[in-house]
């Protein structure tokens, strides 16, 4: 039983890591007020380019930058559209989506099944590693699981909530007209959110193909975009509880597995079918339940609207 | 001014601004010297906020120079200006509603410490506040507080960015009566320590009140710089106008009262925020009246105007239509004939994106001939439309261009129109004048009467107590969501409504 | 026109200035932000933002080594050269027709309906379902087929519908999400209660006995109806009462409840009317092209119903010319495959297309400052 659950966390972590990289890169774009829907293609991007510079030669590590250069590419293509030209939002997102995808899938062509040439291989901490439950699930993974887990929300809180970049970040994304009177360029801010969120999202699409699944193939990032911007709406916005919502993500797609591996009574389909149906419940309770109060689910205030400064 | 004076803190030579196919400014020149309160007056629309909105980086002007104590400036964005030391208080508040005081004023700001945290910036936003002697909330949110609070934020975050150009626009707009008095007492103190103070009004009286030097603006043109002293109301209001303007006398006669056909019971209504906008409040519009509700905005007007037409219901207490209990239903409002102009056409009274013609029948799209039973006739639809064009006297060459491509006068007018087609027992209006120049807040309130003398009853918000004063038959003052008091306009004089505004009891 | 257009990159030249601080000194003339786009400029830069990414997307064809204009030739050959390649076109266009038109409905009134492609799905399971259990004459067992994609497609939107007209919840990930469900539902029918016994290769249903008689050889009356359904929903949003109020819902909401109508009632009657047409989409196709239930009988047409409807406006009538557009370079990635190339280049084609045509639609609102008039 205790191996079930070591397993399952051990999965959770992995599958859940994916999700909370992604999750932080879109809270920082969306902190700024922008939308960015097209998380989804950024992750395949990053995902296919990480196994080509594996490939390639290079250590997994070197792959992750490499693959989040790549989604930052791209990402400055898309901020440039939205925040310089001011094109729709949802419209850049989706065809960032859409194209992104299908150039992962055709450049990944060759790439497609293969397991990956180099992975975040897990690491043993000497004394750590051999303690009951913790030791495997937690102590014997790659150290960068710290990085994702622990060190990134962190560092992410304090820079949104006790930095002055962090109130100019917040500030944009409330009220842009107010914080260009103040004397914040609001356009260099949400290009870097956006430019920052794109090198996070290429940094989840590796960490899927290097560390999680170990290997590439068309649709492999299945809808694990979506989830990410579901994520960061119902996680409030704030950094510390994207990463109690990735675990528990995690935990639901560990479930399915266990579930698939034990031969329980549900076919194998509606246990895929878990973390999506448990993302449209986590975005439809909370207002439901919070219909009395107001509560702070409330996202930055100009979310989503582009930023004129000389309409009139 | 001399060559031997030294150079003015601020000098505007030949600025111009261009918009789509409007000049907002041209070739204006303005003068401030340091220590000196210098009003900008002009109407709605003669480009005092676009100046000021060049003046501090906002806009790039097209044309024309700035100088800041003699050296020519180029300001290519706000940060620009205020390390320039130029800051403004805006008419609608530049401030993160969502974030406290503390945060505002650090936001933007270069002194703020990389690393700094809430109980940090709290404890300098005190020292700051005990600095220039204004009374505010370091921990609050800035949503949550009044709009004299929230002005107190502004200056003070002005003055912290060491502002010695401190630009106001319509400062006095949201306050009470007293509250700008504290102002203007603050302002005087603050040019004596060396400041240059830049005014923007379009009130005289304050005008004459508070300034030493007044420029007055005119269709984007400077065409008066005078001495306060100098001058009188008629005068200023002659070059704001361009003509002479009669003073407006009182326009009501005797009033008999009709009978009743819309009121409020003991009705108490929330606002969005869910906190009390509306408190017992009991009112009743007469038919052939005009009872017009005075108070400084924010008051309860908003909440007060949509609970009068269906659109806010009432969480204690009746709505009553000729008599009959109604719910919160604007569709039955409509059909009750209760006409409404709103506060703010471009959100609520027009689909800005659509046709004029489309936006003209909005209101009675489902009655015949327009509509049999559910198919609706274009052909129909632009015959109304175009008697309503007509009606408001707005020329427009395609009736199927979209609507907001139209003047804010324009557009006022035909919701005017609109209203007052379906407006059979009571028209409401809901700061109709507002934001217009003085020819179409003349015709504005020519249809009130208009529609006061063919036996609707109209009820009538608005800010401006002159206009109140001249056409009105009742006033009532709203303070808090409540009714300070209700009576004749005969036994109304400005200093009893500033009381009651301002929410003391006469 | 051209002159707007040059001077649109203009203008954003100068916004890039702006960003990048006061690099750059030189004056630029002076240009304007209307309001509103004007209707011609609006069409001329759809139209010229999706040659511009067609001819890109040559460039880098070509870079890539291939003979772009081969290729071109090809694909002509392929949709117009003779009949067949016509009713090949015809039968990927008629989904689209129909799926863009799901979408366009939605954004009419402001929504974003990104669910088709699960509609589209629902909507088969429920006609393929239908098609083999029900005893009748051709013409009724079709007609029950069509009203089970209808139902199923609404059905399958409605808990999406409910989440946004009632809690306000964002219906973009919502519809989506739901999407990978319908798959995966797919593949569980497919591999049980609905498989093929006969089959015991390819995992599907089995042959669904009513078929939609044809038009042409291959193409069947589907392909009339989605056109005929095209024009019929035009006139809904044109003339009738419903449809005006749905348009001004989509306007400006809170124009729409000052006016007095229910808003959440048109939003809820929207939204089940774009994912029945999804999923009578799916009917369609079982029932005209594939003839059975599998995986795979959508070749993503739920996701560029979406690009068609973006790149129609939202407009009805316009939405035969976008999916056209779009079923021609579906075409062209079925040439593209013949090459060795992937199909999925041309995804990223049409991804590219629509970022093209959304930053189109914004450069229409710029245009070169006019004789002026002064203020009043």
């Amino acid at each position: 039983m205790i191996d079930v659950l070591t397993g399952m966390f051990v999965t959770a972590l992995l599958a859940g890591g994916v999700l909370l990289l992604g999750a932080l890169g879109e809270l920082i774009a969306e902190r700024a007020g922008v939308f960015n829907l097209g998380v989804e293609g950024l992750m395949a991007i990053g995902g296919v380019t990480g196994i080509i510079a594996v490939a390639n030669g290079a250590p997994a590590l070197l792959g992750m930058l490499c693959a989040m250069l790549a989604a930052a590419a791209f990402g400055c293509v898309f901020a440039a559209s939205i925040v310089l030209l001011r094109a729709n939002q949802t419209l850049c997102g989706l065809a960032l989506t859409v194209s992104g995808g299908g150039l992962a899938a055709a450049v990944g062509q060759s790439y497609s099944g293969h397991p990956a040439a180099a992975v975040f291989a897990s690491v043993h901490i000497p004394l750590l590693s051999a303690l009951p439950f913790l030791g495997r699930a937690v102590f014997s993974q790659n150290p960068i699981i710290y990085v994702i887990w622990i060190i990134l929300p962190l560092a992410l809180h304090a820079l949104l909530f006790r930095t002055r970049w962090g109130i100019s970040l917040r500030a944009v994304g409330e009220d842009p007209a107010a914080a260009d009177a103040s004397g914040v360029y609001v356009l260099r801010v949400q290009f870097a959110a956006v430019v920052a969120g794109a090198a996070l999202a290429g940094a989840a699409g590796a960490f899927l193909t290097l560390a999680y699944i170990t290997s590439w193939s068309d649709g492999i990032t299945g809808g694990r975009g979506w989830i990410v911007i579901a994520l960061v709406i119902f996680g409030g916005f704030k950094p510390l509880n994207m990463v109690l919502g990735a675990l528990l993500f995690g935990l639901i797609t560990a479930l399915g597995f266990v579930g698939q591996a034990r031969d329980w009574p549900v076919p194998p389909a509606f246990l895929s079918m878990m973390p999506y149906l448990a993302t449209i419940a986590c975005m439809i309770l909370p207002p439901l339940l919070a219909r009395q109060k107001r509560s702070r689910f409330l996202a930055p205030a100009a979310l989503g609207v582009p930023y004129f400064r000389e309409q009139r | 001014m001399t060559d031997a004076d030294p150079p003015c803190a601020v000098r505007l030579a030949s600025v111009t601004k261009r918009f789509a196919g409007v000049i907002a400014n041209d070739a204006v020149d303005l003068e401030v010297r340091a220590g000196e309160i210098h009003a900008l007056l002009g109407e709605n629309g003669a480009g005092k906020s676009t100046l000021m909105n060049v003046l501090t980086g906002i806009y790039q002007p097209d044309g024309g120079q700035i100088f800041i104590d003699g050296r020519e400036v180029r300001f290519a964005s706000a940060a620009q200006a205020i390390a320039a030391g130029i800051g403004m208080v805006h008419q609608h508040f530049k401030l993160i509603r969502a974030f406290t005081v503390a945060e505002n004023i650090h936001l933007g700001w270069a002194e703020t410490p990389v690393r700094v945290s809430r109980p940090q910036m709290e404890a300098r936003t005190r020292a700051l506040a005990e600095k220039f002697g204004l009374d505010v909330r370091p921990g609050a949110v800035v949503g949550d507080l009044s709009a004299g609070e929230q002005q107190r934020v502004e200056i003070l975050r002005t003055l912290s960015r060491g502002a010695r150009v401190l630009i106001l626009d319509e400062p006095t707009a949201v306050l009470t009566p007293d509250e700008s008095a504290v102002l203007i007492r603050n302002l005087r103190a603050y040019a004596a320590a060396g400041a240059a103070i830049i005014f923007i009004s379009h009130k005289l009286d304050e005008v004459l009140a508070v300034a030493d030097r007044i420029t007055v603006l005119r269709a984007g043109r400077r065409v008066a710089s005078l001495l306060a002293a100098d001058c009188d109301e008629p005068e200023l209001a002659n070059l704001m106008v361009g003509h002479d303007v009669a003073p407006r006398g009182r326009q009501s006669q005797g009033w008999t009262p009709g009978r009743v056909v819309l009121e409020l019971c003991g009705v108490s209504a929330r606002n969005d925020r869910g906190l009390p906008a509306l408190r017992n409040v009991d009112l009743a519009v007469h038919a052939g009246e005009i009872l017009a509700i005075a108070g400084v905005a924010g008051n309860g007007q908003r909440e007060l105007t949509e609970v009068l037409t269906g659109m806010r219901p009432a969480s204690q207490g009746q709505v009553r239509l000729d008599g009959r209990v109604m719910r919160a239903d604007p569709a039955a409002f409509l059909a009750g004939g209760v006409g409404h102009i709103p506060q703010d056409r471009l959100k609520n009274g027009l689909a800005p994106s659509m046709s004029i013609a489309d936006n003209a029948v909005m209101r009675e799209y489902r009655r015949p001939p327009l509509a049999r039973g559910p198919v609706f006739s274009r052909v129909a639809a632009a015959a109304l439309a175009g008697r309503i064009i007509a009606d408001a006297h707005v020329a427009v060459p395609n009736m199927h261009a979209p609507v907001r491509n139209l003047s804010g006068g324009n557009q006022q007018r035909l919701v005017a129109r609109r209203e007052m087609r379906v407006a059979s027992r009571v028209l409401i209006a809901a700061y109709p004048t507002r934001g217009l120049d003085i020819g179409a807040i003349g015709t504005m309130l020519r249809y009130v009467i208009e529609m006061r003398n063919s036996g609707i009853g109209v009820l009538l918000v608005s800010e401006d107590l002159e206009e109140v004063l001249q056409i009105a038959d009742r006033v009532a003052v709203f303070f808090a969501g409540r009714v300070m008091g209700i009576f004749p306009t005969e036994d109304a004089d400005g200093e009893k409504l500033g009381l009651l505004m301002g929410g003391q009891l006469a | 026109m051209a002159k707007s257009w040059a001077s649109s990159w203009a203008v954003n030249l100068r916004n890039i200035q702006k960003f990048f601080g006061s690099f750059f000194q030189k004056r630029t003339a002076s240009f304007l932000l209307l309001p509103a786009p004007g209707r011609w400029p609006l069409l001329i830069s759809r139209l010229l933002s999706i040659a511009t990414a067609l001819i890109f997307g040559g460039i880098v064809f070509t870079l890539c080594g291939y003979d772009t204009v081969r290729l071109a030739v090809d694909v002509a050959q392929a949709s117009f050269g003779d009949l067949f390649g016509l009713e090949d076109l015809g039968l990927i266009w008629s989904p689209l027709i129909l799926t863009g038109l799901a979408a366009a409905v939605a954004l009419r009134i402001g929504l974003w309906n990104i669910g088709g492609e699960g509609q589209f799905y629902a909507g088969a399971i429920a006609a393929t379902w239908v098609g083999l259990h029900v005893q009748a004459p051709a013409g009724i067992a079709l007609l029950l087929m069509a009203v089970a994609g209808f139902v199923a497609g609404a059905a399958w939107i409605l808990v999406p519908a409910l989440a946004r007209a009632w809690l306000a919840v964002d219906e973009i990930i919502t519809t989506l999400l739901l999407n990978f469900v319908a798959v995966l539902l797919v593949t569980y029918l497919c591999t049980g209660p609905m498989r093929d016994p006969a089959n015991a290769v390819t995992a599907a249903s089995a042959h669904v006995p009513y078929e939609i008689p044809p038009l042409l050889d291959d193409l069947h009356w589907g392909f009339a109806v989605s056109v005929v359904l095209v024009f019929a929903v035009a006139l809904l949003f044109g003339r009738s009462v419903w449809g005006y109020e749905v348009r001004v819902a989509g306007a400006n909401r809170h124009a729409a409840e000052y006016a007095g109508m229910r808003v959440r009632r048109r939003l809820m009657q929207v939204f089940l009317l774009s994912g029945g047409l999804a999923g009578l989409a799916g009917m369609l196709e079982v029932a005209g092209t594939v003839h059975r239930l599998e995986g795979g009988i959508s070749n993503n047409f739920g996701y560029l119903g979406i690009m068609v409807a973006a790149l129609a406006g939202a407009s009805p009538l316009a939405v035969l010319p976008a999916s056209f557009l779009l079923a021609l370079l579906l075409n062209a990635g079925i040439v593209l495959q013949s090459y060795g190339v992937s199909k999925y280049a041309v995804l990223a084609l049409t991804g590219l297309v629509l970022l093209s045509a959304a930053v189109g639609e914004r450069l229409a609102y710029y245009r070169l400052a006019p004789k002026l008039a002064s203020a009043r």
